[in-house]
């Protein structure tokens, strides 16, 4: 097709929130040793069982080996070059909105997350996290009067000592794996949600992450409890300023879902992704673990993976109580150099379980994108069953899409059945599009989020619409 | 002692055609770690099973009579031709060869030898090594024209000792051969097994594998297929009954434009762990691949399959559809499977699916709705889930009673 | 008793059903005697093949109450295939691709099963050939299904004569087709319809399953039950259908409820 514009071309839009917001940081010196989590506990003034939380990890972190398996080559970090610990320099304990630092709220403004009462989001309540703390946490009052706790985890572990300790390392074991040892040591900061019995969250939650500075690595903690007969929904999005250096994220998300609770937890990754040449961009390796403990509990990941340098990210379901159900719906876009291994773990512990797992991965310009997940049947999942469904999409042919579904049954009973394909835009479907007068730009993204249809469904109303567009502002440009 | 190391002492000298190969196979061993679970390749391994393989003595001479008391085989086919692997005592040229067949020459030998396991990069693999370093012996054979007979190659068993085979065809241009390959195993014994094929441009084989074990026999068979343009290569293979087996088949579609067909079945009971591990991979435009493999896991048995379609940016216009259909059988029983797609090119129609299950509930009730008992309907269903890989064998297979036997089994 | 009852074959009563936890049937009640050929209609979803299915006794469908008596014997706890053995047969609406599976052989062990249970010799692989070439005429099927797989690759019709070959061998005492007629085309329908007709004997019965009168203009039944949620709402003779074809199900949810008003 002669007529159209060349693929790479559209491409590159820039990076709209690239920018640095300048503000006096109070920075710890770099490097890691046990000096440096007494000081980081000592800064949040927390308590002792926490310290010891920090420092077994520490202990367990220094024996393992850090991964390679995924196969996404990656200069070796050096941990002693990390900054652990970096805090916008703010007065002591800040009692509303309007102490907090007006270039804060600004850079949040710019993010699209206003914060302060009059802009705010009708029916989302945020807590924005900026670097290693939370700056705000809005419509908390509110909140408290139905009883659910929406908080930063620092503010937690004062005031909830005994929820942060029960949960906090119960679904991610502290030696789960390299980058979750390293967070369970070093964590600054990131949210707290406690749904109790028998409420339904009155608001959608959200959390902000925003990466500021270049050479601190962000590693935030979130734990959501929801307990018997309770529902909430979750949603985290994130960002960080263009460096050309590359940052670590490492997160620990836990979810625990009691009897007949329902998590939903969808994610808008879109942190800095390197330039085209591949250089500067986000390591983004996350570990994210739902445990559906209660009967009939039910956790459900949706998330829209754009950003980061390499993604490393498999939010999972540990299907413990009976009946309960897992879902993973994931849209993953890599583009330029970009490298995603991405995916899910369903683990079926308990009967009647069901699990649902719809991928969709687009891959453009030299960027490699992978699906890995897991999907196992233990010897009392009696009646469990799983569906996935794992679609590629590739745009060009320098493009790399893998499939690495890894199933695994020990009880008959159960049902497995995983699908995928892979497809290419096609120059008919674009024709015909073309034909009736829809320009190719726009025919693409139709075509794109058309493919992506079934993950945007799950997401919540006011970020489907985002997704969509985020989508269609990366891949501009890169079909031709 | 390391059990490679102490396993290399035991072996006689490097002598005869593979001379050279046997040396460096012995080097790559002693040098080699022991396979270990953090390996991806290995990760489901029984690895006490393989390293079990390694206290058996390497087969030394046997006579046709002693094989014949282990091993009962139907009278060979008039048209066809028939070649027992004596391991490291006959050797194969002085075959008396049909039209259309012969052996290869020393040149050709060592022109082609080991080639295709070197461009699919798995020449340094632990148990293509393990055979390099134990192998004295080479069948080596170039097929000319189309009129060539069917060749049926038995692997017989030898019980106690640890056999290892080598054979290398050729498929000169427009051949076409229809080769019939049965290994059997009994007692405590292990096969290790290298069969190398190229296919020259338009040539077409039709290769069916036949392996059933017995006892505590196990079986190492590696198969690395080279295939030229407008070539077609169909694989039907059966593995069943063995203590530990290890079935690795390996097709490169040199500049694609092929034809490949895998259909495999494994069969695993009792405490057995069975696996499969395939590769395809197309170095060239426009080729095509239909794989089925199905796997049946009964009693406290183990059953793997790894299946990788590689499609690199050469291989654009690709056309490849996997189908991984295991059922599983037992509560004591585990079914791993993993099929993996490797994509760098757009153009491309590639396709997984995998499923997991028992029978199919709708399919039972539909039998017993005809008055057949579940029991029947059972046997019948398995019956059929074989027949639909046992179907695509060539057809002298059916005079072997193995096949009979297997489907006897499931009643 | 009547003398009439003698000579009953199905007799339903209060039937409750349900599959996957949900409430499909809720009172069924229907009798059904020697040589009489019944019609239920009702729109999709009125519970009309959940009680086929029950019947043959399908694995997924739990009966929660009531009774299915069949030749005076309770069929609720025997299994499927011993229902098939007594003469219970169902065509299935959506008959199952068996691959691999020889349809001679499936055939020729369900006729042999069948016949063990009447007290008949079983037939070897020649004498079932024999049978089977000259019941195959009955639907006007071509003799090559009978080496392919259990309907695998069938068209529609391919499949319906199947299913009508397999009741031509089996001999039911009570058949149940469950919309046999649904995707055929007239030619195919009325092949159907006369084999249907040959094998109906005035010791058997039939309920034919169905959605549309054009089955029924083939067949002219006895009696004609609609379905709607779970319960048979009307019951009439063949002019029920007609006027069906003619006004709708609507029409009979609005006659209800004006009786429902009187």
């Amino acid at each position: 097709m002669t007529s159209q514009t060349p693929v790479n071309e559209l491409v590159s839009k820039p990076y709209k929130y690239g920018f640095i917001t300048d503000i006096e940081t109070e920075k710890i010196s770099k490097g890691l040793n046990e000096d440096v989590i007494r000081l980081i506990s000592n800064k949040k003034q927390e308590p002792k069982f926490l310290l010891d939380f920090r420092l077994r990890a520490y202990q367990q972190w220094l024996k393992m080996k850090e991964p390679n398996w995924a196969n996404l080559g990656y200069p070796k970090l050096d941990y002693q070059e990390i900054i652990y610990y970096a805090a916008p320099k703010q007065q002591e304990q800040k009692k509303s909105l309007d102490e907090v630092d007006p270039a804060l709220l600004e850079t949040f403004e710019k993010l699209g997350i206003p914060l302060s009462e009059q802009k705010r989001l009708s029916n989302v309540a945020v807590d924005a996290v900026f670097d290693s703390v939370s700056i705000a946490t809005t419509y908390k009052e509110k909140l408290a009067e139905h009883g659910v706790v929406f908080c930063s985890i620092s503010e937690a572990v004062t005031n909830y000592p005994d929820l942060i300790s029960n949960y906090l390392g119960s679904v991610v074991p502290i030696n789960d794996n390299f980058f979750a040892a390293l967070n369970s040591a070093v964590f600054s900061d990131g949210s707290f949600v406690y749904i109790p019995k028998g409420v339904d969250c009155p608001m959608e939650l959200s959390s902000y992450f925003r990466i500021n500075s270049g050479d601190a690595g962000q590693f935030e903690r979130t734990l959501i409890v929801a307990e018997e007969n309770s529902s909430v929904s979750y949603l985290e999005g994130c960002t960080a300023p263009m460096f050309d250096t590359n940052t670590l994220h490492a997160a620990v998300v836990e979810l625990v879902a009691l009897d007949n609770a329902s998590i939903k937890y969808s994610t808008v990754q879109n942190w800095y992704s390197g330039n085209e040449k591949g250089i500067g961009g986000i390591y983004n390796f996350v570990t994210k673990r739902g445990q559906c403990k209660g009967k009939k509990s039910k956790i459900s990941w949706s998330q829209v993976e754009t950003g980061s340098a390499i993604t490393w990210k498999y939010p999972s379901c540990i299907l413990q109580g009976e009946g309960s159900v897992g879902e993973f719906y994931s849209v993953a876009l890599t583009n330029n150099l970009q490298k995603a291994d991405t995916g899910t773990k369903m683990i079926h512990v308990g009967a009647n379980t069901r699990s649902t797992i719809v991928s969709k991965g687009i891959s453009a310009g030299h960027s490699s994108n992978s699906y890995r997940g897991l999907v196992q049947m233990g010897p009392k999942a009696y009646g469990s069953r799983n569906y996935s469904q794992c679609d590629s999409m590739l745009i060009g042919d320098n493009a790399e899409a893998n499939t690495f579904p890894y199933i695994r049954s020990q009880q008959p009973s159960s049902q497995i059945e995983h699908e995928a394909s892979t497809c290419r835009i096609s120059e008919n479907q674009l024709f015909y599009l073309q034909s009736r007068g829809i320009n190719f730009e726009e025919a693409v993204s139709m075509m794109v989020s058309g493919f992506c249809r079934d993950v945007f469904n799950q997401l919540p109303m006011e970020f489907a619409a985002e997704a969509d567009k985020l989508l269609a502002l990366k891949l501009e440009g890169s079909v031709g | 002692m390391a059990p490679c190391q102490q396993w290399l002492e035991t072996l006689p000298s490097p002598s005869g055609v593979l001379e050279e190969i046997q040396r460096n196979g012995r080097d790559a061993i002693f040098k080699q770690e022991f396979p270990f679970k953090a390996l991806e390749e290995w990760r489901l391994t029984d690895l006490n099973r393989l390293e079990d393989v390694l206290k058996l003595p390497i087969a030394t001479e046997t006579s046709n009579q002693n094989l014949l008391k282990t091993n009962k085989w139907p009278e060979k086919q008039k048209c066809g031709f028939r070649i027992v692997l004596h391991p490291n005592c006959q050797p194969y040229n002085s075959l008396d060869l049909p039209p259309g067949l012969r052996v290869l020459t020393i040149d050709e030998i060592h022109k082609n030898i080991g080639n295709t396991l070197g461009l699919l990069n798995v020449n340094n693999d632990w148990p293509i090594r393990i055979n390099e370093a134990a192998t004295h012996q080479l069948l080596a054979l170039k097929v000319e024209g189309r009129n060539v007979p069917p060749i049926e190659l038995i692997m017989p068993a030898q019980t106690g000792e640890f056999v290892p085979t080598r054979v290398i065809i050729l498929l000169e241009e427009q051949s076409k051969l229809e080769l019939l390959q049965i290994a059997l195993g009994s007692g405590n014994s292990t096969h290790s097994h290298i069969l190398e094929i190229h296919l020259a441009k338009e040539a077409e084989l039709e290769h069916g594998l036949i392996a059933c074990g017995n006892g505590e026999a196990s079986c190492m068979a590696n198969l690395a297929i080279m295939q030229k343009n407008s070539s077609h290569y169909s694989l039907t293979s059966i593995q069943e009954g063995w203590n530990f087996s290890r079935f690795e088949p390996r097709i490169l579609q040199i500049d694609g434009h092929a034809t490949t067909t895998l259909k495999g079945l494994q069969v695993s009971d009792h405490n057995q762990q069975v696996a499969t591990h395939s590769l395809v991979r197309f170095s060239g435009p426009d080729g095509n691949l239909d794989q089925l493999h199905k796997a049946v896991s009964k009693d406290k048995s183990h059953s793997i399959f790894n299946g990788l379609i590689e499609v690199p940016k050469i291989a654009q216009g690709t056309n490849a559809k996997q189908l991984s259909r295991n059922l599983l059988l037992s509560k004591s029983a585990r079914i791993d499977t993993k099929p993996q797609l490797e994509i760098v090119a757009d153009n491309v129609q590639c396709s997984h699916g995998a499923t997991v299950s028992q029978l199919q509930e709708e399919e039972l009730f539909y039998l017993c709705s005809r008055g057949i008992s579940l029991n029947q309907s059972t046997s019948l269903l398995l019956k059929g889930y074989f027949q639909e890989i046992i179907s695509h064998l060539p057809a002298e297979a059916n005079r072997w009673e193995i096949l009979d036997n297997l489907l006897g089994k499931q009643g | 008793m009547t003398s009439k009852d003698a000579n009953l074959i199905l007799e339903i009563s209060d039937l409750h059903a349900s599959v996957e936890g949900q409430k499909i049937l809720k009172g069924v009640n229907l009798k059904i005697h020697a040589g009489e050929i019944h019609a239920i209609m009702g729109r999709n979803g009125s519970g009309k093949s959940t009680l086929s299915k029950v019947i043959a006794g399908h694995p997924s469908y739990k009966v929660n109450s009531g009774s299915i008596k069949y030749l005076n014997k309770n069929l609720i706890d025997i299994e499927p295939e011993e229902r098939a053995r007594l003469g219970v047969f169902l065509g299935f609406q959506y008959p199952v691709e068996i691959p691999g599976v020889s349809n001679l052989e499936f055939l020729r062990v369900a006729t042999n099963a069948r016949r063990q249970n009447r007290g008949e010799d079983e037939l070897d692989t020649f004498e079932f050939e024999d049978l089977v070439h000259e019941r195959i005429k009955l639907v006007q099927m071509n003799p090559s299904f009978l080496e392919r797989s259990v309907n695998e690759g069938f068209s529609g019709g391919e499949k319906k004569r199947n299913e009508i070959l397999q009741m031509a061998l089996l001999e039911p005492t009570l058949a149940i087709l469950d919309e046999t007629d649904s995707g055929l085309d007239i030619d195919a329908l009325r092949v159907i319809a006369s084999g249907v007709k040959q094998l109906a004997q005035p010791d058997t019965a039939t309920i034919l399953i169905t959605h549309y009168q054009r089955l029924l203009n083939e067949i002219t039944p006895d009696y004609v039950h609609v379905m709607s949620e779970g319960k048979i709402l009307h019951t009439g003779r063949k002019e029920l259908a007609i006027e069906l074809e003619k006004s709708g199900y609507d029409w009979l949810n609005n006659s209800k409820d004006l009786m429902e008003e009187n």
